[in-house]
């Protein structure tokens, strides 16, 4: 009784999580434009979204900016986390505190504040601008994510080998890289969630040359052109299911 | 060696300080600097010292904006808890194997864009949209409700988009949980309610606030799920900020109310961290004695 | 070697594609149909990139902050052209380039927001006025703003998150010019807004269609575009011209001050100007062409369409906003208590 009670629980907690999904799968293969009813199956809208070059260009440059940032920042945060918790250095505590600053600057300021930044700065707007503006936004997730990780480890260990000549770097990437894993893997996993869904800050930094999906998306739905974007969230969300499956399989065929 | 031991300190530290510096304390300087200066209709400001920026802040209508931006908020953090807590105690009764699935399950969804899926919100919660049909043909209803265009609707969506942030950190803090202590309670006779309120309940304690400070940070700002799922009629703090930086272009008015932002939401995680400390000292016990 | 033939080709055009001649246009999304922007490349070479903005607003902060620099054209509406010529952003056109600029519809020329059009020629044009749901409500007993009033009518408008389109409403039912900056009138017509939140369901701008359509509310005041568009997926849309006048708007092209191709911009102007180029932008995008030679191309059907060609005295009786300079803090003031009377 209650084990059926428990699955039953988590069944209902997964469908309430899904049913947008479904309504916008569903739609992306309705004949309607609006989806207000049932007008048949189509698969029109994926036809319209691959000869929409210009969605898929923005698709391109998301996943690039996604990837190449959510990389740059976990380098960056997962460094400067371990700095923080292995060193004591004059500011530290001012670190910390623009750590949360940056992570409670509302976006429209941080966007505005940004571009003027860049254009004091010389910095042309594009791939480079938006590079840096989601670096910014996601270090903060990722110096938490690793700083908690880094917390709760023994770090006796660290202090044998460097007792047995190991140098900073090898201690680095022998030993405490490997324990924190988890959590770098965390924090990019993050990085990429809030850098592809991003539209604000992206709105002001980019230039007209680079275009990124969430914010062609959102200029869509704002004139009321959903299909295609019904049908190429569903693409994505498709190709991000196989992505995890895969991995999942890579894992367990590792561990054995 | 000690030349190497520099290195790695150097970029460690030198890497994250010099881009935290330059990407947001200047930033965050201008923004105050901002909040001290007199606007202008066609410039945007005018390099001259006011307070008119900090005055429209404490506007009484403001405050009671902050005041109803802050409670839809707290409802919202609410209704994830309430979602979230037994859900993550259902998940961790399973075996350990189907956990991180599951819990995979649960996160995929949050990686379509969240407007294309505030749209989906609407086709479920309109007047002739999936809820009420379901409720009609069941005869539950004999008259469409109005879910959409009302609050309850930007609740639904607010804790819907923010349930992620508020599983995630009760899961990893009930993993910690040392499942012996509830076994020594049982011995000693403490009933389920008991075992819960007195030893699960304050050891998760953190995860609880962490999970709550993550949904309600972002909740206030979501203006667009104000705006479409509560027709632009009831107002969080990001729609004012975004107005006031974008339609209404009172630059030093939105600075003012970014810092004010900014300090109480640093205040209540400052708040959050002597609440983990003295958890953690109680944790502390433990983790020695056994 | 294949390979290495292809890449070095590839290679060759990236350049090439890099050298080409290009114009930004900096515009409302899917405001313009890419045929137009493929025959402009293939006629004269020039590349197009395009570049979205959600709002008035943004587009003008943004350019602001580039000091109108990184685009060479943008489409801001009516009196935002007047907003930004006097913030120095847009410089003057050279008419003596645009071939087809006597095309042009005169009542729509030479307005108070830019006189004799020195900095702007305008793109597509509309209105701001009733929209109904036929099968919920007979359009016939509605025929002015002030029906809006109605008490039958509780919880039924959608209203356009406009602060200006929104405030004429109120202004034109109480006899005062919709371009007032007096405090009193505006506090007047704040007071009869308040009367009409009752009626009100919901405000919005991003496709304010899609409620209509989804049957979420049965009338609404929005865009004749949009109305064109609803009408187009059920049929049964009245778009109703309200007899106090409604909100009229132009989109016009400028050019940024910092532009970078100031000729390719006078280029494409005067290629979009052309009758035939205008009969395919209004048949994708709707709204209304300011271009008379391209209304005898149209359909009769479309011709007929009121929401597309508006009868000549929608044109004598509505009115366009001006930028009121300081001003427009009261209505803003206003706008944000009437959404705080909100519960």
């Amino acid at each position: 009784m209650t084990q059926t009670f428990k699955f039953g629980f988590i069944g209902l907690v997964l469908f309430y999580v899904y049913s947008p999904i479904f309504v916008l799968m569903v739609n992306s293969v309705n004949g309607s434009r609006y989806g207000n009813k049932w007008q048949g199956f189509t698969f029109k809208w994926y036809e319209k979204l691959f000869e929409n070059d210009a969605l898929m260009q923005a698709a391109w440059h998301s996943l690039v900016v996604g990837i190449t940032s959510a990389t740059a920042a976990t380098v960056i945060g997962t460094l400067a986390a371990v700095a923080l918790q292995r060193y004591r250095f004059y500011g530290k505590g001012a670190v910390s505190s623009l750590v949360f600053v940056s992570m409670l600057t509302p976006d429209i300021v941080m966007a505005i504040a940004l571009l003027i930044l860049f254009v004091t700065l010389g910095i042309e707007l594009g791939y480079i601008s938006l590079l840096i503006a989601h670096i910014t936004f996601c270090l903060p997730f990722v110096i938490i994510s690793v700083f908690s990780r880094l917390k709760g480890l023994d770090m006796s260990v660290t202090e044998a080998a460097r007792d047995l000549g190991a140098n900073e770097w090898q201690v680095f990437s022998k030993i405490i890289l490997p324990m924190i894993l988890p959590a770098v893997a965390s924090g990019w996993l993050l990085s990429f969630t809030l850098s592809i869904d991003d539209v604000i800050v992206s709105a002001f930094v980019t230039g007209p040359g680079y275009e990124i999906l969430p914010l062609k998306v959102y200029s869509m739905v704002r004139v009321g052109v959903s299909p295609e974007v019904n049908a190429i969230s569903t693409l994505l969300f498709v190709g991000s299911v196989v992505l995890i499956v895969i991995s999942q399989l890579l894992l367990r065929y590792k561990r054995k | 060696m000690n030349m190497q031991i520099n290195q790695f300190r150097f970029w460690a530290i030198g890497l994250a300080t010099s881009w935290l510096a330059l990407f947001v304390l200047v930033p965050s300087l201008m923004v105050l600097v901002t909040s001290f200066l007199t606007r202008d209709p066609d410039f945007l400001i005018r390099f001259e010292f006011s307070l008119d920026g900090w005055r429209s802040v404490f506007d009484p209508s403001f405050i009671s904006l902050l005041w109803d931006s802050l409670s839809m908020a707290l409802i919202t953090a609410c209704i994830c808890l309430a979602i979230a807590y037994p859900f993550v105690m259902c998940l961790m009764s399973l075996p350990s194997k189907w956990r991180p699935i599951i819990l995979f399950l649960l996160i995929v969804p949050f990686w379509t864009n969240s407007l294309v899926r505030i749209y989906a919100i609407q086709y479920l919660l309109g007047k002739k949209g999936l809820i009420n049909d379901a409720m009609l043909g069941i005869g539950l209803i004999d008259k469409p409700l109005d879910l959409l265009y009302t609050p309850f609707a930007v609740i639904f969506g607010l804790s819907y988009i923010l349930l992620p942030f508020m599983i995630l950190p009760i899961y990893s803090a009930m993993e910690k949980l040392d499942l012996r202590l509830l076994d020594a309670a049982k011995d000693l006779g403490a009933n389920a309610a008991q075992r819960l309120w007195r030893i699960t309940l304050p050891l998760t304690l953190p995860g609880i606030v962490a999970g709550s400070l993550m949904v309600i940070l972002p909740a206030m700002g979501m203006f667009f799920v104000a705006d479409l799922l509560g027709g632009s009629k009831h107002a969080l703090l990001g729609n004012v900020i975004k107005n006031q930086f974008i339609q209404t272009r009172d630059w030093p008015f939105g600075a003012a109310l970014s810092v004010l932002m900014i300090i109480l939401l640093s205040f209540m995680l400052w708040l959050y961290y002597r609440a983990t400390k003295l958890s953690n000292r109680q944790g502390g016990i433990n983790d020695s004695d056994f | 070697m294949n390979k290495w033939l292809t890449l070095a080709a590839a290679t060759l055009m990236s350049f090439s594609a890099v050298a080409a001649e290009k114009v930004v246009l900096y515009n409302w999304a899917d405001y313009i149909p890419d045929t137009v922007l493929k025959q402009f490349t293939k006629e004269t070479g020039i590349e197009v990139e395009v570049a979205t903005f959600d709002s008035n607003e943004s587009m003008f902060a943004k350019l602001q902050l580039l000091k109108g620099k990184g685009y060479d054209l943008t489409i801001p509406t009516t009196f935002f052209i007047e907003r930004m010529k006097r913030a120095d952003l847009i410089q003057p056109i050279d008419k003596s380039k645009l071939t087809n600029f006597g095309n042009l519809e005169p009542n729509l020329l030479n307005q108070s927001y830019d006189p004799n059009n020195e900095y702007s020629v305008p793109y597509l044009w509309g209105s701001t006025a009733i929209t109904v749901n036929t099968d919920e409500i007979d359009p016939k007993t509605i025929t002015k703003w002030a029906d809006l009033w109605k008490p039958e009518y509780k919880g039924q408008i959608l209203l356009l998150d406009d602060v200006r389109d929104i405030f004429l409403m109120a202004l034109k039912v109480k006899g005062f010019e919709n371009n007032t900056r007096n405090e009193d009138e505006i506090r007047q017509a704040y007071e009869l807004l308040v009367e009409l939140l009752p009626n009100v369901k919901l405000f919005l701008s991003d496709s304010p269609k899609g409620p209509l359509i989804q049957g979420n509310v049965p009338m609404g005041v929005m865009w004749n575009g949009e109305a064109y568009m609803a009408q187009v997926e059920m049929d049964t849309v009245a778009y109703i011209y309200p007899e106090e006048g409604a909100t009229l708007w132009v989109d016009s092209f400028v050019i940024p001050k910092g532009a970078a191709n100031v000729e390719g911009a006078h280029k494409f102007i005067d290629f979009v100007l052309r009758p035939e180029i205008g009969k395919i932008i209004i048949e994708e995008i709707g709204y209304s062409t300011p271009n008379k030679a391209t209304v005898p191309l149209l359909s009769e059907e479309l011709r007929n369409n009121p929401m597309v060609v508006p009868p000549a005295e929608v044109l004598e009786k509505g009115s366009f906003h001006n930028d009121l300079g300081d001003a427009n803090a009261i209505y803003e003031k206003y706008w944000q208590m009437l959404k705080q009377k909100q519960s």
